[in-house]
This record gives structure tokens, C-alpha cells and sequence, in this order.
């Protein structure tokens, strides 16, 4: 059975201090992690840094978008051809319009779907958590699936400077 | 990491002291609850007038259905509200983008205009009807539209339309996570209830705060994009394409930059009031007037460049087509509305925001905005009213032949207009009781980069930049 703590800190530098401590404790990276109610700078608790694809999803979308309205525009022109202003039935400048928008369409879609699949939300089970977080304080919260490491984790906890520690 | 500092000049610009992130969130969620009475007023009033307006339209629809001339003020409406609320969220990402942090705490009000959007939809919506086909009369009408179907400019400005509007609302949507955390862990009653509902389970991991940057910057340059395309496709589908023989290749990037101009003005009167009145003070500083006015004053220049260089070209042209659409467009039916709109918009701004000390104060600012708000709306009149009085039956000239008189507003087209406006303030306002106006994860990242500092004799405020 998966079980966390949360260790509360007010400053940043002790929750820094913690998360060195876990890793030199043995630690996995991504078993623990730290929470903030507002962005810290990238790398400033020396936390791990979990890879994402969130950056593919409107790639991959944008190019369903654009091979779709190549698809129907073309489509369009070569069912119904009309020449106009003496262009060729296939004009690339007059496709554009449809190009960009359906590029644009299947882009946005795509990245809300990413967002759902690669932001962790919904967050069925937040586990351990305290609303002091959106407050300013700064949590380090631990995640077992062997409870025999609690003990220490609260050691490096309690080392640091936590100034409490949830169990869940 | 990077830093610079930023010294003040004087006493004056003194950096104010940073807020402890605790009174910031408490501060921040307060003000979704403590609605003033003068608060609900407006909104009531708003609200009202809204109705008053929709009803108008039906109304109008109804009465003058049938005839394309009579609806140029809903179509300069809807220009103008694609301006100011499509623009107003742009304005705030744009900076984001290059790392300022002066409109951090701006970024959530810009992003409400977002709700606006919504109103420039419902007003579209009879000009669709209208609109003609492109095969019109049995021949093919000029547009941009060379070769797609009847009715491609009628789907896709409304596929356009509807695909900004989400994508403001996912954008505003994506930056308000953290914040409906903070309502769900600080608020009560129906709002916490919310907050736990569109919070989504957020507490603040490293991997959640990289992903909603990301999300921010990925839905700011669609916004970007989408609004451009939007822009464009309203300024020649219901304004260029139903005048014969108009042709203005630099008309869609005006529009552009008047809507930039229109949504930095809207956002300087919206953070005013909601400074002054929801006692915002020590989260908005007087810094985030002065950057806004530096951008307001540069995109109020921006105006009468484009304005020139598209008139000069039909103005040396001198062909029967150039001198229609000059008679049409500037010294025709709407010439008064052009000149006022030249001065409102452009003149009378350009001397107000000149001055440093106005720019570093807020009240001849908020003045100045309004003033570029009526100029937008007169020179959004000045174009859409022109090109949508002329008959639908003329739409296949060469050019314009006969010039038409001018339209001026009945009792539907004034009430459109004041409750089009209301309605899309109302639900901005209506808002800002669900989530706090300003970012509270904003303000608090504010403050965490931003420190005060005595520099040398002098102050300065020392910013982080993370890479």
C-alpha cells in the first residue's frame, strides 16, 4: 500500500536542505517531490526534473490539421472545378485561408488533450497535502510503497528544519 | 538565472514593500466576496442594459432583417468588441512572453476579456445571415475566397470567432488552476465548492508548474495567431469585400494594431478602477501604469502609420477605384467620424501620453484610454457603417458608382451598441466574483523575484529573471 508525509517548511532554503537530505538518505528521484503555491525558479529546491511531451501534442495536432485541410480543400477544388481568374484548379494561395484555420483547430484541440494526459490533472489522489501551501509555506512530501523508510524520512524532515509533519 | 536591477528615479517610483504570500492569498480571495453596493449597482445597471440590447437586436432583426444597409453599427460593434476583448488578453502575454515582470500581476484581468468574446459571437450572428453568398446573383462576388464554397466566409469567421474564444478561455483557464486551489483551500460556500471542482486535484508539484508554463505559452501563441487570422478574416469577409472594388492589403494589419491599442487602453481602465475600488494598491503597483502607458503610447503611433500608409496608396493611385473607396471611406458619408476618430483615437492620445509625468501617473492615463475607446469605436463606425450601406445589388461593380448617404444610428443600433458594451463588462465583472481580478500565484511569483533594494543613494527593485 502506497503512504506520504508532508513536511512544512516556511523558507525555501530548509526544503531545499530536505530534498538534499532525502537523496543522500537513498532516496529515489521521483519519490519525492516539492510543493509551492507559486512557481519557484526551475532547479531551485535541486529537484528532479520529470521529462513531459506536452510540447508534442500541438505538433502532432497541428499536423493532422494541416494533412485534413490539404485533404478537403484540394478535395473541394477537384470535385467541383471552376477556374478562376484564369489560376490553376489547385491555387496554394487560395487554400491557405482553410490550411491555417484547420491547422490552427486541430493545434488547440490537440493541446487540451495533452494537457489532460500530461499535467497529472485530474489529480484523482492528491495523497498528503496542507492548505497552508497556497499561503506561501513549502511542502516536501515523500511517497512509499515500503512504510519501513518512514522513520527516516521523517528524520531528514525533522533534520532540515520541518516545522510539522502529515502523514496520510 | 539572470537579474537586473531597475533604479527609480525619484521618490515617487520608491519600490513598494513586498506582501507576504499568506496576505496576498487572503487579501486576493477576500475580494471575490466583499462586492461593494456601488459594485452590484453597475453590475445590475450593465446587466440590464445588456438585456435591453440583445432584446434590441431581436427587434431589429425583425423590423430591418431584410436589408444589409441598416446593420453597419452592429458590424462596427463587432469589430470593436473583437478589438477590446479579443486584444486586451494578447496585450498581457506578449510581456509574459519576454519576461516582465511588471505584468505579472495584470495577466488575470487581461485574460477575463476573454468572457467578452462571447458577446462579439451573439452580435456576429445576424451579419452571417446577411453576409451574401460568394456566388451572388449568379456570379461569383470578389473576396478571399477564391475558390471555396457559397458559404465559406459565413463558416469559417464563425469557426474563427468561436476557436478565439476558447482558446482565451483555456488560456485564461490554464493560468487559473493554482487559483481555484487557492479558493478551494481559503474560500467558503459555493466558491470553495468550485474551486475543488476546476482545481483539479492541483497542489503545487514541480511537474504541474512546469506543465501550466508550458500551457501558458503554448495557448498565448495560438491566442496570438488565432486573433491575427480572426482579425483578418472580419476586416475583408464584413468590411472590404462588401464594397466594390476594394482592395487594402494593409487594412487587416490596422484593424490589428488598433486592437492591440484598444485592448491596452481597455486594461488600463479596467486595473484603474479595480485598483482603486477593490483597494488593490499594494498588489498594482504604479510601475505596471508605467509600462502600460510606454506600450499605449507606442501602438497609438502605430496608428496613424498604418492609417497613412494605407491612404497614401489610394490617395497617389487616383484611379475611378481609388477615389471611390477614398469617397466612401474618408471624405464621404462618414467623414465627421473619420476626423473625430483620427483625433480621438490617434491626436488627442499621442498629446496626453507624451508627457512622462502622465505616464507615470494613473488618472490623465485612464483618461487618455477612454479617450482611444471612443476614437476605436468611431473609426470602427467610420468603416463598417460605410461598407454596409452600400446595396447588396452593387456588390459586383468594378467600383463604386454612387456614393451612399449617411447612416446614422436608429434608437436598435444605439441600444445594440451601449448594451453589446455592457454586456460584455457585466460578464467580466461577474467574473471577478468567482476568481480573484488579480492572479493571487502571480502576485505571490511577483514578489518572490522582485526584490526592493537601496541602490547606492537610490532605490532600485533587484529582478530575477529564471532562464
Amino acid at each position: 500500500m502506497t503512504t506520504s508525509i508532508l513536511g512544512l517548511f516556511q523558507q525555501p532554503e530548509p526544503a531545499a536542505d530536505a530534498m538534499d537530505g532525502l537523496k543522500e538518505a537513498g532516496f529515489e528521484l521521483g519519490t519525492f517531490d516539492v510543493l509551492t503555491g507559486t512557481p519557484y525558479p526551475e532547479g531551485a529546491f535541486g529537484e528532479h526534473v520529470p521529462q513531459h511531451r506536452l510540447f508534442r501534442f500541438p505538433a502532432f495536432g497541428a499536423i493532422i490539421g494541416f494533412t485534413l485541410s490539404i485533404f478537403l480543400t484540394a478535395a473541394t477544388q477537384l470535385a467541383y472545378p471552376m477556374v478562376t481568374g484564369g489560376k490553376p484548379i489547385l491555387s496554394i494561395f487560395a487554400m491557405l485561408i482553410i490550411m491555417y484555420e484547420m491547422t490552427m483547430l486541430a493545434g488547440v484541440i490537440a493541446t487540451v488533450i495533452g494537457i489532460i494526459f500530461e499535467s497529472r490533472l485530474p489529480n484523482l489522489k492528491p495523497g498528503v497535502y496542507d492548505t497552508r501551501i497556497t499561503e506561501g509555506w513549502i511542502g516536501v512530501v515523500i511517497t512509499f510503497d515500503d512504510e519501513s523508510k518512514v522513520a527516516d524520512a521523517e528524520n531528514v524532515l525533522n533534520k532540515a528544519g520541518a516545522l510539522e509533519i502529515k502523514h496520510a | 538565472m539572470a537579474s537586473e536591477a531597475v533604479a527609480h528615479a525619484s521618490d515617487h517610483h520608491a519600490p513598494p514593500p513586498n506582501v507576504d504570500a499568506n496576505v496576498v492569498a487572503k487579501e486576493l480571495i477576500a475580494s471575490t466576496t466583499n462586492a461593494s453596493a456601488r459594485f452590484k449597482t453597475i453590475v445590475w445597471i450593465l446587466g440590464i442594459l445588456g438585456i435591453i440590447g440583445i432584446v434590441s437586436l431581436i427587434l431589429k432583426w425583425i423590423d430591418q432583417g431584410d436589408d444589409s444597409t441598416k446593420w453597419g453599427y452592429v458590424a462596427s460593434l463587432v469589430s470593436f468588441l473583437l478589438a477590446v476583448c479579443g486584444g486586451a488578453p494578447m496585450v498581457a502575454m506578449a510581456p509574459v512572453m519576454a519576461k516582465a515582470n511588471w505584468v505579472r500581476p495584470i495577466t488575470r484581468l487581461a485574460a477575463m476579456f476573454s468572457f467578452g468574446s462571447l458577446v462579439t459571437i451573439i452580435m456576429l450572428i445576424p451579419l452571417v445571415a446577411l453576409l451574401p453568398p460568394l456566388v451572388y446573383e449568379g456570379t461569383r462576388r470578389r473576396s478571399i475566397w477564391f475558390e471555396a464554397p457559397d458559404y465559406a466566409p459565413h463558416i469559417w469567421s464563425v469557426i474563427g470567432l468561436l476557436l478565439l474564444f476558447i482558446t482565451g478561455l483555456m488560456l485564461f483557464y490554464s493560468a487559473a488552476i493554482p487559483d481555484f486551489a487557492s479558493m478551494r483551500d481559503h474560500s467558503t460556500g459555493w466558491r470553495q465548492r468550485w474551486g475543488k471542482r476546476l482545481a483539479r486535484g492541483w497542489v503545487g508539484t514541480d511537474i504541474q508548474w512546469r506543465t501550466l508554463r508550458m500551457r501558458i505559452g503554448m495557448f498565448g501563441t495560438f491566442y496570438f495567431l488565432i486573433l491575427v487570422f480572426v482579425t483578418f478574416l472580419i476586416s475583408t469577409d464584413y468590411g472590404q469585400s462588401v464594397i466594390p472594388g476594394s482592395r487594402d492589403a494593409i487594412y487587416p494589419m490596422s484593424l490589428t494594431i488598433s486592437s492591440f491599442q484598444g485592448g491596452v487602453a481597455a486594461i488600463v481602465i479596467a486595473l484603474y478602477f479595480s485598483r482603486k475600488w477593490m483597494n488593490l494598491e499594494k498588489f498594482v503597483h504604479l510601475d505596471a501604469f508605467w509600462s502600460l502607458s510606454r506600450l499605449l503610447f507606442a501602438l497609438t503611433l502605430l496608428w496613424v502609420y498604418f492609417f497613412y500608409s494605407s491612404f497614401i496608396v489610394f490617395w497617389y493611385g487616383r484611379s475611378a477605384n481609388d477615389i471611390a473607396t477614398l469617397d466612401l471611406l474618408i471624405r464621404g458619408p462618414m467623414v465627421y467620424a473619420f476626423i473625430a476618430g483620427a483625433i480621438l483615437i490617434w491626436f488627442i492620445p499621442w498629446w496626453i501620453l507624451i508627457w512622462n509625468r502622465v505616464r507615470r501617473g494613473t488618472t490623465a492615463m485612464v483618461v487618455g484610454a477612454f479617450i482611444i475607446l471612443i476614437g476605436l469605436m468611431l473609426d470602427r463606425i467610420r468603416y463598417f457603417v460605410s461598407a454596409w450601406s452600400v446595396p447588396q445589388d452593387q456588390i459586383h461593380q468594378k467600383w463604386l458608382k454612387v456614393i451612399p448617404e449617411t447612416y446614422f444610428p436608429n434608437v436598435y443600433d444605439i441600444l445594440i451598441i451601449i448594451g453589446g458594451i455592457s454586456l460584455a463588462a457585466m460578464l467580466i465583472m461577474l467574473v471577478t466574483r468567482v476568481i480573484p481580478v488579480l492572479s493571487v500565484w502571480q502576485v505571490q511569483e511577483f514578489n518572490l523575484l522582485a526584490k526592493p533594494i537601496r541602490y547606492v543613494r537610490g532605490h532600485a527593485t533587484l529582478v530575477a529573471k529564471p532562464d
